[in-house]
Formats: C-alpha cells, structure tokens, sequence
C-alpha cells in the first residue's frame, strides 16, 4: 500500500471515529437534556403545588378576617357603628328629569 | 540508528495497542456481562435504588356561598409522629412534646404506653397548625431529638367562617370523612379521589423523571345557593329568639321567591363543624328538615288554597264560628279568641280553628287531600342535604272522622319548617310549587308546577297582607312595608299524645305585592309565651329588617324620610 492509499484509509478512519463521537456525543447530550428537563419539569410541579396551596392558605386567612362575627365585632366595638333602627334610614331618589 | 528507533517504536505502539484492546475488551465484556447477561440482577438493583411510587391524596373540593365567600376549605397541614427507635430517647422527646402541644391526659398516658411497648409508629397529634408545627419543628432540629419525630402531610378541613352555616355545612372527621351536611351528600364529588406518581430519583434523592400511574382528581368546588351575611344574620336572631324564649331550639328558612333558592337556613342549636366529632348527636339534627311537628294554623294556607281553586267559597262569605267551641264527633275545636260569625277573609286574618274546620268539612276529604300534596307534603323536597324528612300525611283511607277538621287547622299532619316554607312560597311565586335548592351550580328554579291561578294568588296574599297589618301576625309588621304572613301555634307530640308544650311558627314573604324573599320561622317549645304571633312573629320582623337592608329592599317610606335629588 501507498502512503496516498494509508493517508486515505487513515482518513477514513478519523472521519467514522468523528461519525461515531458525534452520535454518541448527540446521543448523551440529548440524554442528560432530557434529565436535566425532567428536574426542571418537577421542580415546576413543586412550585405550581406549593404555590395552590399558598394561595388556599391566603384565601383561608383572608376568609377568616372576613368572618362576619369578627367584622360586627370591629364595627360596632372599635368603629362605634349601630345598625339603624326604624326611621333612621333615608331613602335618596335620583330624579331624572332635573 | 533510524530503523532501530522505528522498530522500537513499532514496538511499543503494538504493545500499547494490545493493551489497549484487552482494556477495551474488558469494558466491554463488563459491559455485556451487566447489560446481557446480570441484565435482570442489575436492572432490579437500580430499579430500587430509583424508582419509588408516591401517593397522592386528593384535596376536597371548596365550598363557597353565593357570592364566592368560603365556608369550607382544605389546607395542608402537618400530622406528628414518633418513629421509636429508641424507647428512652422516645419518652424524653415526647414530654418536651407535651410542653408545647395540648394533648389530653388519655392521650398522653396512651402515647407513653405504646413507646414502652416498642411500637414503632405512633400519632404525636394530626393536622398540627402552622404555629404547633414550627414549635414541635424546631424541637425535632435540636440534636437530643434529632430523627425521633416524623411528619405526614394531609389535608386539614378549615371552616373560617365558624359556626356559620354549620347545618348545611356538615363537617368531616379526622380521616375526611363525610359526619354531615353537604360534606356527606355531596362526598363523592367533593371528595375526588387520590392518585400515584411513579418517580425516579438520583443519589441526592431528587426526581428526575415521573409518569401518573393515577391522574389525582381534585374534589368539585360547590358553590351553595346560600348568602353568609344573611345566614350570618338569621343564626343570630333565631338563637337571640331560642335564648329569650328558652326554647328547646328553632328553625329558619330564607328562599328566594322567585326561583325557590335557599338563602339561608338556620338550625339552632348549632355547632362548630371542625368540631363535629365532638358534637352530640340531638345538636347536629338540621331542625329545618328533619323536625317534624304539626303545624297549627300555618297550615291554614293551604286550605284557603283550596277552598278558592275548588271554588267552594267566597271572598266575604260568612261562616259560623259557633262562639268559640265546636264538637266534631267526641273531640272539641276551640279557638283563643271567641267569634260568632266570620267572613271567608277574617277566618285566616284572625286564625279561627272553628271557621278552619267548617271551611274543611265543605271542601271535602278528597280535594283537600289533593291539595296538601300538591304543595309538596307527605314528601321530601329532594334538598341536597342528608337526613331531610318526608313528613307524615296519612292516606286518605287512614283518616278518621275527625281528621279533615283537625287537618284544616294543621293538625293530624307533621311537616317541617322547609316544607312549610315552601308552601309559603307558593304563594310568593304567583302560584307555583317550586322545588328548593342549596346548590348554586343546579338548575336554578328546579322544577315548576302550578298550583294556583294567579288570581287565587293574589287573593290569597291579599288576606295574609291584612293578617299581618291587623290580624294575628301584627308583630311581624314593618312601617311602609307590605308583609304577608300566617302565624301558627301548635301543640307538641310527644309519644303519640299532644302535650302542653307548644311549636310556635310564622311564615311569610315581602314585599307583598312583588315577592322577593319567603321566611319560615319555628320556634320549638318557647317557656312563657308561646303563640306564634308573640314569639315567631317579632323574628320574622328582625330577619326582615336585616333582610330588607342588606338586600337594599326599602320599603316605601314616609314622606319626611324621602330625599330627592
């Protein structure tokens, strides 16, 4: 054999072992791309689950401060508000014509 | 010089190269030895080192009112427990526990025992809240503690609203299941239903990959037809009324009058329902659909119904009222205040038993009968709530001699408060039975049918209007606003025999000449007085006022208190 015809068989060679790196190298990177988007994909489900169930916590807490108990409490007690007894209320009507 | 370097170099590169090969002959016999041949030993080996299945548990659905304020939702929460590895440890954990957490004495004695029992798994306390977990939390960081306390989480039921609403509500029990209410007859759709996510994991016991074995589905949110505020309004008078009376109880039930939707409906006594466990079993009992007692004149709305669709009277008829006392057979009709004679319109206005009766023996057993099961007795209304009674309405062929005249002024027939308030609201929607409903979501007006020409109707509204402005029901009125309404006061049942206690009851709806809202008031067993015009009456006035409020329902007022703009 010729040096031409080694220097091409050695070509040859390099360019299968660069073939074969590259699936490889497209193979295990695609692999732990994959991986890596899996942590992420679940690190989405705990943030999506951690916030519902924030938003439940705030919806309770803000539910209780609502209770309407707690609310007369407030608005009689410390606002000093009375419900109106008869004759205290004024009805207001909104002539149109004028 | 040059060959000998170049053969030595062959040399070595051959060498190196059989190296190299028996190397990657090693790799590779390894390789297949682990993929192909150990394939199963290997693959079973990663498989419980990575995979794990994870239960998922289903949240309940919320409940809401009718204006998306919640009365029942499910949080989170941390549940404690001794994993004893090390009994001594266990016991000194576990009284450092007892410092920071109310636990009872039982409770304590019980724990203590089963760590000394060796058990491995036990109950500190379930569903801890926020502040009890980061106490017991930083507990568990400290080193003299360190592994000894676990926790689980679950869901924890929360009713922010307390007491509010408890009857309709139900409640659940420590595990979430259904004790009541609309937590029990909607439990399978509030529920959902639980779930298993298959996962792989890393050295550092992080997921990496994961696939549903079991799609978890959440648990359907209910809106309820109910408003708190109004609800919050009713428990309140309704209680204010049971205390002042010293009643046994009560019931009250708000429809709206068009579409027959349950506004509020209150039951007293009532309960917390994140206590309902603890609750006794006669204060869970919903007063509004599962007492029955006999109505008394309330009653009398649906003979007026009768007599006037069968046109067997007439507006302005008079009866004989026979001074007060009647005989029927060997048992005597009597009313409070003695007449002599009365019209059609004045029996009902002034609640005459005597007048009820000779109105009922003319009618006729069959009509009547007709009648009172088109307003829907004798049968459940089909409420989305568990527990809600039929009522008792015997066969015509049950009755005895004296049944049509007791039945005309509501006795020999048990009803309940919600029953009742849906007859009133037959009335209040121009003449329809309108089948109730507590479920926003739902058909709204459910089915329909009528049971009075509108004519009738109105005449009928007109004699309860004046019932209320003049007649037994003056209690219940308001300056300015047209209210029409029945009062009722009835002997109590007590093993088949009428005792001396009494069911005071008054229905009604406002504004009288366009219904928005039917009340149904009950007050079971009042001491010292105990006619409904005395007792139920002033209720149904103090619901209204709130009602009328809130609802901004003003009534048409006197000229000095009217501001024009």
């Amino acid at each position: 054999m010729n040096s031409k015809g080694r220097s091409l068989a050695d070509f040859r060679l390099a360019i299968l072992a660069f073939f074969i790196f590259l699936v490889l190298f497209i193979y295990s990177s695609l692999n732990l791309k994959n991986v890596d988007l899996g942590y992420r994909q679940h690190e989405l489900l705990l943030a999506e689950k951690t916030l519902r169930l924030e938003i439940d916590s705030l919806q309770a807490r803000r539910a209780e401060l609502l209770n309407l108990e707690r609310m007369e409490k407030i608005v009689v007690e410390k606002l000093g508000y009375q419900y109106p007894e008869a004759g205290q209320i004024i009805k207001v009507i909104v002539d149109d014509n004028e | 010089m040059t060959m000998n370097s170049n053969r030595q170099g062959k040399k070595r590169f051959f060498v190196l190269s059989i190296f190299f090969f028996i190397w990657i002959f090693m790799i590779a016999f390894k390789l297949f030895n682990m993929q192909v041949l150990d394939y199963t030993t290997y693959m079973a080996k990663v498989k419980a080192q990575i995979n794990r299945v994870e239960e998922l548990h289903s949240k309940r659905g919320t409940i809401s009112d009718r204006n998306g304020e919640i009365l029942a939702i499910s949080l989170l929460s941390k549940s404690a427990f001794i994993s004893n590895k090390d009994n001594a440890l266990s016991l000194v954990v576990f009284k450092k526990i007892c410092a920071l957490l109310a636990l009872g004495n039982s409770q304590k004695i019980n724990v203590v025992k089963r760590i000394r029992r060796g058990e491995k798994f036990i109950w500190i306390k379930r569903k801890l809240t926020d502040e009890e977990y980061l106490q017991v939390k930083a507990l568990t960081l400290s080193k003299d503690a360190a592994g000894t306390i676990d926790f689980i989480d679950e869901y924890r039921r929360v009713y922010p609203q307390k007491k509010i609403a408890s009857h309709i509500l139900g409640g659940v029990g420590i595990d979430e299941q259904a004790l009541g209410g609309i937590e029990t007859s909607l439990d399978t759709e509030i529920k959902g239903r639980g779930g298993k996510l298959k996962v792989l994991i890393d050295a550092r016991k992080r997921i990496f990959q994961f696939k549903y074995i079991e799609q978890p589905v959440t648990g359907r949110d209910i809106h309820l037809s109910i408003d708190a505020a109004l609800q919050f309004f009713v428990e309140r008078e309704l209680a204010a009324a049971v205390d002042k009376y010293r009643a046994a109880g009560g019931a009250v039930v708000v429809l709206s009058s068009r579409d027959g939707q349950v506004l509020a409906m209150a039951s007293n006594p009532d309960y917390c329902p994140e206590n309902i466990w603890r609750t006794p079993l006669p204060v869970l009992k919903n007063k509004a659909i599962s007492f029955l007692y006999d109505p008394g004149s309330t009653f009398k709305i649906v003979l007026a119904a009768a007599a006037l669709e069968n046109r067997i009277c007439s507006l302005g008829e008079m009866f004989n009222c026979h001074n007060g006392v009647y005989r029927v057979k060997d048992r005597q009709i009597t009313d409070v205040h003695p007449f002599d004679r009365l019209s059609f319109e004045d029996i009902f206005i002034q609640s005459s038993n005597i007048g009820a009766a000779c109105i009922g023996q003319r009618l006729g057993e069959e009509k009547y009968f007709q009648a009172i099961q088109k307003f829907g007795f004798g049968r459940r209304n089909g409420i989305m709530l568990p527990a809600e009674e039929n009522g008792i309405l015997n066969p015509l062929a049950k009755w005895s001699g004296v049944s049509l005249a007791f039945l005309s002024h509501g006795y020999e027939i048990s009803v309940t408060p919600l029953q009742m308030a849906v007859a009133f609201n037959v009335l209040a929607s121009g003449g329809f039975f309108i089948r109730p409903n507590i479920i926003m979501n739902d058909t709204p007006g459910g089915s329909q049918a009528r049971v009075l020409s509108a004519a009738n109707q109105r005449r009928l509204t007109e004699i309860l209007t004046a019932a209320v402005s003049r007649g037994t029901g003056k209690k219940a009125g308001i300056a300015g606003l047209e209210i029409a309404g029945k009062t009722g006061t009835a002997h109590k049942v007590k093993r088949g025999q009428y005792t001396r206690s009494y069911v005071a009851s008054f229905g009604g709806f406002f504004p009288a000449h366009d219904p928005q809202v039917t009340v149904f008031v009950m007050i079971d067993e009042p001491q010292g007085l105990h006619f409904g015009g005395d007792v139920a009456a002033p209720v149904f006035k103090a619901i209204t006022e709130k009602i009328m409020l809130y609802l901004k329902l003003f009534p048409d007022m006197p000229g000095e208190n009217e501001i024009r703009i």
